[in-house]
């Protein structure tokens, strides 16, 4: 099966997802499928705020649909592991607009 | 894997269902089809500010008006044993039926377009302020909210 | 494959019951089941309208208007769920916090 430039290559490795309502998923892709519906392993969400720093929420086992999906993104771990997000700072992403 | 396999798997089990609108659903999944239409039972519906709760005794929601499912973690372990099985008791590869004949000018290549693609309309403007949902067991608290 | 593809729920079971349907963009509606098709296509009788609040529109109030016998749509339903049975309660979640 062709899936092209896809999300196989990505299987087992811990993505960044942005959903279209501004939040960032972080956790293993476990499965795709056509309509871009993604399982997410042991995954979390990043709070982002100017205020404090980075907050984590545990989530678990996701199944995100592909509609509500803006960006997939492979997360390279050694860098990520090197962030202090407890410092980091940033605005919380918009939704997407339809 | 395939979402819509986990999902199946997920059949009996408690999970989260957040809606595009915001709103949120727990109950047990009774069952689902390919569509991701799904069907729980013993359910609390949670508006989307996380401020009021219903309960009812089951309800039906329409796959594309969800946002995310949050399945108990160990209902990925079952996919896996279940996909192995299906797998073995499966016809070995080669019997299956061609896949039609193919055709040798390449003027159309066009493909019939099978998919069925949702006619439907999407909600606009998905929700913002996400309120509590309040977790299952310890996972996540009341209210975040994202304090614009 | 038909099996398979059938749809998750059987609505059958709701008939000349009470049914309350969410629709895409925010209206809620209920009444009696009085019919339906495999597109989810709705007859309601006696429909009713729980009307929104003016400032955000996503919030439904305990105000009503009255529809009388309606079809809702099948692509614009969003959720369906018996009314019997269905209740605001207060939150079902609160647990000891930061415990």
């Amino acid at each position: 099966m062709s899936t092209g430039p896809g999300l196989e290559s990505l299987v087992d490795q811990t993505i960044s997802v942005i959903t279209n309502d501004g939040r960032n998923i972080v956790g293993i892709l476990k499965g795709f499928d056509q309509a871009t519906n993604i399982i997410l392993d042991e995954s979390h969400e990043r709070v982002y705020s100017t205020k404090e720093g980075v907050q984590q929420l545990v989530l678990g086992l996701y199944i995100i649909r592909g509609d509500n999906i803006s960006v997939v993104g492979e997360l390279d771990e050694e860098l990520d592991a090197n962030l202090d997000l407890s410092k980091l700072r940033a605005h919380p992403l918009k939704p997407v607009i339809h | 894997m395939l979402p819509l396999s986990l999902l199946k798997t997920a059949l009996g089990h408690p999970m989260l269902v957040e809606l595009k609108n915001g709103e949120t659903y727990n109950g047990h999944l009774v069952n689902c089809d390919t569509w991701m239409n799904i069907h729980l039972r013993e359910v609390i519906c949670t508006s989307k500010d996380g401020d009021r709760f219903w309960r009812m005794p089951e309800c039906y929601i329409r796959g594309n008006t969800i946002k995310y499912l949050r399945v108990p973690d160990e209902v990925i372990d079952k996919v896996q044993e279940e996909t192995n099985k299906s797998r073995s008791d499966r016809k070995p590869p080669g019997v299956g039926r061609g896949r039609g004949r193919g055709r040798e000018d390449g003027s159309n290549t066009q493909s019939k377009g099978i998919g069925r693609g949702s006619n439907d309309n999407k909600v606009p403007g998905g929700g913002r302020g996400r309120g509590g949902h309040g977790g299952r067991g310890g996972g996540r608290g009341g209210g975040r909210g994202r304090g614009a | 494959m038909s099996g398979r593809k059938e749809t998750a729920l059987d609505l059958a079971k709701f008939v000349d019951k009470g049914v309350q349907v969410k629709l895409t963009g925010g209206r809620q509606v209920s009444g009696t089941l009085k019919g339906y098709d495999q597109l989810l296509n709705l007859v309601l009788d006696e429909a009713i309208e729980f009307l929104r609040d003016p400032d955000d529109p996503l919030k439904t109030t305990d105000q009503t208007r009255r529809l009388g016998l309606i079809v809702c749509r099948g692509t614009a339903v969003m959720l369906v769920s018996p009314t019997d049975g269905t209740d605001e309660i207060a939150n079902p979640f609160i647990q000891p916090e930061g415990a």
